[in-house]
This record gives C-alpha cells, sequence and structure tokens, in this order.
C-alpha cells in the first residue's frame, strides 16, 4: 500500500500508521516500510531551476506565502506500508482482505504510547525490553518468552549479547532458571554493576566452571549420559560402546565404578581396536577434568538448581575450552538438565546458548528444539551467524530479535526463514542503529516493532578488546 | 529609492484586491465584451527574396567592443490559470527584476498575488488595479473573462516597468516584449508614460521579443540576418512601419538583434526618440555589461525563469486557496481526452 504524505512529517522506516475509513467503520494498521519523495509533476524542474539559480542573490516579496507551501509539496512523501493487521469493532482483527477507500480515508499518525496500547503490551508480569523511537518503554510479558524458542541474531556488535543479557537478569529477577553456555566468559559478572559493586542478582547468578568448580562422579554422570558423550560428541563405534557398558555394569554390580577401575577395565580388554577405542576416549573424557573419583570435591547439578529455585542464572563457563571439551560439558550439562526435567526435580527453565555451533552438531539442535522444549527447555540461540542455524529452527521460533545485518547473504537467510515477509526483513534490519533490533513475534503479538534495547546496569564483559584502546578517535572530545 | 526596495513600493492593494476577489462575491454583472483578436492580416505585396529584402530596405549596423559598462536590469512577468471555480476562474501573477552587480546577477521577485476572477468582480478589479498602479480613474470595460489574467500580468509588469524606469539612472532596462501598441490590450497611455520617465532617468528600454508575428514582406524576420556581421543590429524599422504603420503605433523602432552566432536572433524595440546610433551604442552597451548567451541577455533570462510558475508552484497555490479562502477548483474534464483517448493528440 502506498501513501501521500503531505507534509510528510517525521515519519520513519517501522513507524506505524492507522489508515481510517469513516464510511466502513473500519481501519487498518499498516507499517512503513519505506519513504521516498513523491513524484510530484514539475518537481525536477523545480529542483534544477533552484540549482542553477543557487548562486544568485535575490530577494522574495512572497506576500501570500506560497513559498512555503510549495516547500511542504515538495518535501511530499511516498509511504509504502504493509498491511499488519485491521481493527475492526474496535478490536484487532486479520481480516485485511478489504481495501480503504483513498479519497475519503483518513490517515492517523499514531503514538508510540497508543500503539503499544493498541497491541496490548502487558503493564503486569512484564519485563522492559527496551524503548520505541519516542521513548516509550516496551515491556514485554513473561508470557510470551515462556515455554518459546527464541533467536537473537545480527552482525557482530550491534548488541545481541546486550538483549541475551539483559533477558537473562529480568528472568532471573523474576523467578526464573537461567541456564546460559557462556562461551566468551561475557556472563560471568552479571552480577556487578559498571562500578564492579554487586547488585541484587549477585546471590542469584552461579557461574558454574567445569573442572574447576564443578566436577562430577561417575555414579552422578550415570551410563546413559556417559555413554551419550562417547557416542555422539566422540564418535565411538557402536562394538566400543557395547564393550564399554558391560565394563560399566559390572563396576556398578560391584560397587566398584570409579575412574581408576574404569581405565583399569579397560586396559583388560582382550580386544586391541577396542580396547585403544575406548581407552582415547577416556583418556579424552579425563582431560577435561569434568570427572572426579572424589566425593568430597564433587558436584551436583541438583545442588546449584536448588539454590537457584526462586530464581537463579547458572552461567556455564566455556571460555578457553578447546571444542571437543565444550561439547562433552554441553552435552553433559543437556543430558543431566533433561533427566531433572523429565523426574520433575526442576519445572523448566530458559536456555540461552551463544554461538551454539560451536559446542554442537546443527542437526543436535533441532532435536533439543523439538524434544526439549517439551521436557520443559525453553531455548534462546544467539548468533551472528544466521546460517549457523537451520531453516528448521527460524520456522519453529516464537520470537525472533533481528539486529543490524547488511551481507546480504546473512539477510536472504534470515528473511527466508522468518515469520514476517522478505521485505520486512530486508528493508529495516538493513538500517538499524547499534543497540536498536526489530522484534518480531510473541512478544509484540506479531506487530514487527524497532525497539532500542534497554541499557543494561551491569558489568559489560562481551565488548571488543582493543589494541588502540587508548588512543581518543578523531573528533572526539 | 534602490530596486532591491520594491517590495516596500508594492501597493499593498495589489495584495488586498487579490485577496477580496477571493473572498467576496459581487451581485452586480457588467456586459461581456468580445475583442477582435485578429489584429493583423498577411501583408500582400509582390514576392521579394530575402536578400533583396535585406539589400533595399535593411540596414546592417555592426557592433563593436567599444560600449560602456552600464547597470542592466531584466524584467519579466508572468501569469497562470490555476483552476476554475463556480463563479470564475483563478489565476496567479508574477514578476520578476533581476540586475547585474559587480558581475554578479541579484533578483528582486514579487509575487504570487493570486485572483479569483468572476464575471462580476472582474470590472472593479480591472479599475482598481489599473487606479493603484497607474492612478488611472476613468474606467475602460474590463477584457474578456479568459484574457483577465493576461491583463492583470500586464497591469503588475506595466507596475514593475515604472518603478524601474523610476529609480534608475544612465541604466539599460530590458523588457520582454515589444515598444508597440497594437490593441486595446495595452494602453498606449502608460507606455508612453514609461518611456518618458526612461528618458528622464537617461535609462534606455531595450525591449526583446522571443517571438514576433511581424514579418518582413512575407518573410520571417531570422531569414534576414546572416552570421557573417554578428554580433550587429538590423534596422528593420522602415520596412515595418511600411507595411504595419497603419493599423499600430510603434513607440520603437523595431531592430532585428543578433549578439552571437547560431540560429537565434530576436526582434529588439528601441525608443523611436533614440537616434539609430544612440541605439547601436545601446546596444553595444549592453554586449559589455550582460552575458549574452544565444543572442538573448542573460539578465532577461533569469528574469524569465524566475517569473516562471512551476506545476509544483501551482499544486502550492491551489492549497493556499483551499486553506485560506475555501475556494473549490472545479474538476474540468478533458473533452480531448473523453472523445480521442490516446488519439487525441498533443
Amino acid at each position: 500500500m502506498e501513501i501521500v504524505s503531505c507534509p510528510s512529517g517525521d515519519i520513519r522506516k517501522g513507524d506505524y500508521i492507522i489508515i481510517r475509513d469513516i464510511a466502513l467503520n473500519r481501519s487498518l494498521v499498516v507499517q512503513v516500510m519505506n519513504v521516498g519523495y513523491a513524484n510530484i509533476p514539475g518537481i525536477l524542474e523545480d529542483i534544477l531551476r533552484e540549482s542553477s539559480l543557487e548562486n544568485i542573490e535575490g530577494r522574495e516579496n512572497d506576500f501570500l506565502g506560497i513559498q512555503a507551501f510549495a516547500d511542504i509539496i515538495k518535501d511530499a512523501k511516498i509511504l509504502r506500508c504493509k498491511i499488519r493487521r485491521a481493527i475492526i469493532k474496535g478490536r484487532l482483527s486479520h481480516d485485511i482482505s478489504w481495501t480503504p477507500s483513498r479519497s475519503t480515508s483518513q490517515l492517523v499518525t499514531i503514538t508510540d504510547k497508543a500503539f503499544l496500547k493498541l497491541i496490548g503490551t502487558p503493564t503486569t508480569h512484564a519485563i522492559t525490553l527496551g524503548t520505541t523511537k519516542e521513548g516509550e518503554d516496551v515491556n514485554i510479558n513473561l508470557s510470551t518468552i515462556d515455554g518459546k524458542l527464541n533467536i537473537i541474531t545480527g552482525k557482530k556488535g550491534t548488541g545481541k549479547s546486550h538483549l541475551s543479557k539483559l533477558l537473562v537478569s529480568n528472568l532471573v529477577r523474576k523467578g526464573g532458571i537461567c541456564v546460559v553456555f557462556d562461551v566468551n566468559g561475557e556472563y560471568i559478572n552479571i552480577g556487578y554493576d559498571e562500578n564492579n559493586e554487586k547488585t541484587q542478582l549477585y546471590d542469584k547468578i552461579h557461574v558454574i566452571t567445569p573442572g574447576k568448580n564443578f566436577q562430577v562422579t561417575l555414579q552422578y554422570t550415570g551410563l546413559g549420559v556417559f555413554l551419550r558423550i562417547i557416542s555422539s560428541v566422540l564418535d565411538l563405534p557402536e562394538n566400543s560402546a557395547w564393550e564399554i557398558r558391560r565394563i560399566w555394569l559390572k563396576l556398578m554390580d560391584n560397587q566398584a565404578l570409579t575412574l581408576t577401575n574404569l581405565r583399569e577395565a579397560i586396559d583388560h580388554v582382550t580386544n586391541n581396536y577396542v580396547r585403544d577405542a575406548l581407552i582415547r576416549r577416556f583418556d579424552s573424557l579425563m582431560s577435561t577434568g569434568l570427572f572426579t573419583d572424589n566425593p568430597r570435591i564433587s558436584a551436583t547439578l541438583e545442588e546449584y538448581f536448588y539454590k537457584a529455585k526462586k530464581g537463579g542464572g547458572l552461567i556455564i563457563n566455556l571460555k578457553g575450552l578447546p571444542s571437543s571439551f565444550r561439547q562433552i560439558i554441553v552435552e553433559f550439562m543437556l543430558s543431566k538438565m533433561s533427566t531433572l526435567l523429565n523426574n520433575w526435580i526442576i519445572r523448566a527453565l530458559f536456555l540461552f546458548a551463544e554461538e551454539a555451533h560451536l559446542y554442537l552438531r546443527k542437526t543436535y539442535w533441532e532435536d533439543i528444539v523439538t524434544r526439549m522444549r517439551h521436557l520443559g527447555i525453553f531455548s534462546t540461540f544467539i548468533t551472528n551467524q544466521p546460517d549457523s542455524i537451520s531453516e528448521s529452527i527460524y520456522r519453529q521460533a516464537d520470537n525472533i530479535f533481528l539486529f543490524n545485518f547488511t551481507n546480504e547473504n546473512d539477510l536472504s537467510t534470515v528473511s527466508k526463514a522468518t515469520m514476517v515477509d522478505v521485505e520486512t526483513v530486508n528493508v529495516i534490519t538493513k538500517e538499524l542503529p547499534p543497540r536498536h533490533c526489530l522484534v518480531l513475534g510473541k512478544v509484540t503479538n506479531d506487530f514487527p516493532l524497532i525497539v532500542e534495547v534497554k541499557p543494561l546496569k551491569a558489568k559489560v564483559m562481551g565488548q571488543t578488546r582493543l589494541f588502540f584502546s587508548t588512543i581518543q578517535p578523531i573528533g572526539a572530545q | 529609492m534602490e530596486v532591491h526596495e520594491f517590495d516596500t513600493m508594492i501597493p499593498t492593494d495589489l495584495v488586498n484586491i487579490g485577496n477580496q476577489s477571493l473572498t467576496r462575491t459581487y451581485t452586480h454583472t457588467f456586459p461581456s465584451r468580445h475583442l477582435n483578436m485578429q489584429l493583423l492580416r498577411t501583408f500582400e505585396s509582390e514576392p521579394l527574396s530575402p536578400s533583396r529584402i535585406a539589400e533595399q530596405f535593411v540596414e546592417t549596423l555592426r557592433l563593436d567592443g567599444a560600449g560602456n559598462e552600464v547597470s542592466v536590469y531584466g524584467l519579466d512577468t508572468s501569469n497562470i490559470d490555476l483552476g476554475e471555480t463556480e463563479q470564475g476562474i483563478l489565476c496567479a501573477i508574477r514578476g520578476c527584476v533581476v540586475w547585474r552587480d559587480t558581475k554578479e546577477y541579484q533578483y528582486s521577485r514579487h509575487g504570487p498575488f493570486i485572483f479569483h476572477i468572476t464575471e462580476q468582480n472582474k470590472q472593479y478589479l480591472f479599475d482598481s488595479l489599473r487606479q493603484t498602479c497607474f492612478n488611472q480613474h476613468e474606467s475602460i470595460e474590463a477584457p474578456p473573462l479568459e484574457n483577465m489574467g493576461d491583463h492583470i500580468r500586464n497591469i503588475l509588469e506595466r507596475w514593475l516597468q515604472k518603478q524601474l524606469c523610476e529609480s534608475c539612472q544612465n541604466s539599460l532596462l530590458l523588457w520582454d516584449g515589444s515598444l508597440m501598441s497594437p490593441s486595446v490590450n495595452r494602453p498606449i497611455t502608460p507606455l508612453m508614460t514609461l518611456l518618458n520617465i526612461a528618458r528622464r532617468e537617461r535609462n534606455v528600454i531595450l525591449a526583446f521579443s522571443k517571438k514576433t508575428s511581424l514579418t518582413a514582406m512575407g518573410h520571417r524576420m531570422n531569414t534576414l540576418v546572416n552570421d557573417k556581421d554578428v554580433p550587429c543590429l538590423l534596422d528593420i524599422d522602415n520596412i515595418i512601419q511600411l507595411q504595419y504603420g497603419k493599423r499600430l503605433r510603434f513607440l520603437g523602432k523595431v531592430y532585428i538583434a543578433k549578439f552571437s552566432r547560431g540560429t537565434l536572433s530576436f526582434r529588439l524595440d528601441l525608443d523611436r526618440r533614440l537616434s539609430q546610433c544612440e541605439g547601436r551604442f545601446a546596444a553595444e552597451d549592453l554586449l559589455r555589461s550582460d552575458l549574452i548567451v544565444n543572442s538573448y541577455p542573460e539578465s532577461l533570462r533569469l528574469a524569465h525563469i524566475l517569473s516562471r510558475f512551476s506545476a509544483g508552484e501551482v499544486i502550492a497555490m491551489k492549497r493556499y486557496i483551499t486553506l485560506h479562502h475555501s475556494l473549490r477548483i472545479v474538476p474540468q474534464p478533458d473533452v480531448r481526452q473523453i472523445l480521442f483517448g490516446p488519439y487525441g493528440g498533443a
């Protein structure tokens, strides 16, 4: 839908306008996709004439003030809009099959406050995501994240991790349990403010550094989790898996399941190939430092979840770990969490996976999304490589937070899979400034909305480290 | 009074009269009058070739670069029909003076002034404007409604010309058009008055016609001049007097001006009281004092460009009228389009 706007006013891409057809007593809610100058006959002549005369000094005796009108007309804009919803009998409706009159319809610019009221943003059980262009708070209802699959994507340095931290801290404050796979150690100081002072969150944030403050016994790990790790992460062949299973059960029967005994039993495997395969996997597992035989230093996830039962964040610190270690740890965590959820030890949790492709296979995440969602793991993927998330995950996503993308391939990946049209993604996300995102999905009642993400009063760890950080940029005060 | 102070001299009545026309309605009517617009007829005579005409009747005055640098003022006005209302027509006029000061051009633009002309108010408008601008109190029958825009523009033009004549000294005043009084359209008295004032202030009026209907024994004027004598003036006054003298009153001597090589030459009228030599000097002064492009003075070209209305300005004026005077422009059906569709031609 194209709208001629004269005078044009400050209408930008992403803004909403209401087209009110008085005769039909209906309105359309449209979103501005593009703003261009109206092609009014003779305007080009005007511009050329003015440019050829710009060096001539002159005096205008325009007694009627016509020039002001001419300037308004010269600046008339064409707004290319997408119809988002209709308002019929005062209620939002999906019936947009009708067309308003173009001669009698009224154009109503809607304030952000009125728009947020229209789309029904909550006032209770809400967290503040950020602000609109006019500075109105964008509150999102927790229920629109609860049980949902979210994706936060955008190019690097646009504010993805910032939003993710904001969601984590707000969910924790509201009593939610969040588990974060923290690849870069960005979340470990989320309990501190900018001045390195402890905040209210401090006691609710629990940093788990596998191999350091988190080690587990084989018994706690359990055969199922152990087999899953060595099979799916360490690619143990099926025959060898059967052998280790046999050894494990025998040691269990003898109540002698320890790392030392397990290694010794592996050494006694008669088949050379199987023995060598098992030794290599065992050594890999041991080198993670995740496992211990010492019950005094061993820990359990249950302890952490217990600490977080009234809201807390479990930050799994994967910083500096080799890729295979990360995979082992993540596999362990996910398997254990599934068990805990299955046994109703915890009710549900919010999982934040930053750059998930670095520690789990793409196909595995699809499995998590479909399977664990029913268990109560509600994932949020954060990535600057949109093609690292498979199309099927995009299609299942309930909410997408899109930050700036300029790369055509990235845009094409995102736009193919998102719940809104290609044009919306292409036009808006290309021009989003840093810390601004296009929110798509349930959180905004399926109205694409540009939000400036709220500043986070926490110690920021995700900033890019600069070599010339002490040198003032040109023009800086 | 300086040219750039014209705005203080614009009779506020011009604005007020326009506004009154947009707001008042008149109940009394005036009988309409039909003008015979066909003023000129082809001069019938034995055919002569352009070269023979040039030899026998035309004198070529070659111009050199010995002219003096003087002030040059170009003046032009324009009018446009904005549309029709149920009572009459809406038109706008605008005028512009451009002058060259220390090699740089400056301008003073006046208007637009908007008028709502109806059969009821056209006489009032015509009389009031003439009275305001020229202090002419006797009533002259107003022209037909469809020609009123041209006449109101002409009044503004004459008024601006008068201001120029009075406020400038020893200058060249470039007008668009001729120094001819061909019809009732152009009252003779104001033009004579203007020439008198110009003479008094030692100004020279040079009136350039972009188009002329005058011919030299059936031949177009630009066929009489060639590039070899450029820059030059062709004195064709005798032949023009011979052909049209009985029907038209020429207050200026008629020349053809060709100031630069190329296809273009223009009719130039110079005050009849100026001798041929003085006329040549004025042209040489112009060549020295103004930029000449395609034989046409730049200051006059700029005045023309600045006074013309663009499509955007027309829309702006319609918006102004709707907002301030609630006048509704009645859309007129395009009869040609309805009847002939795409085969209607231009």
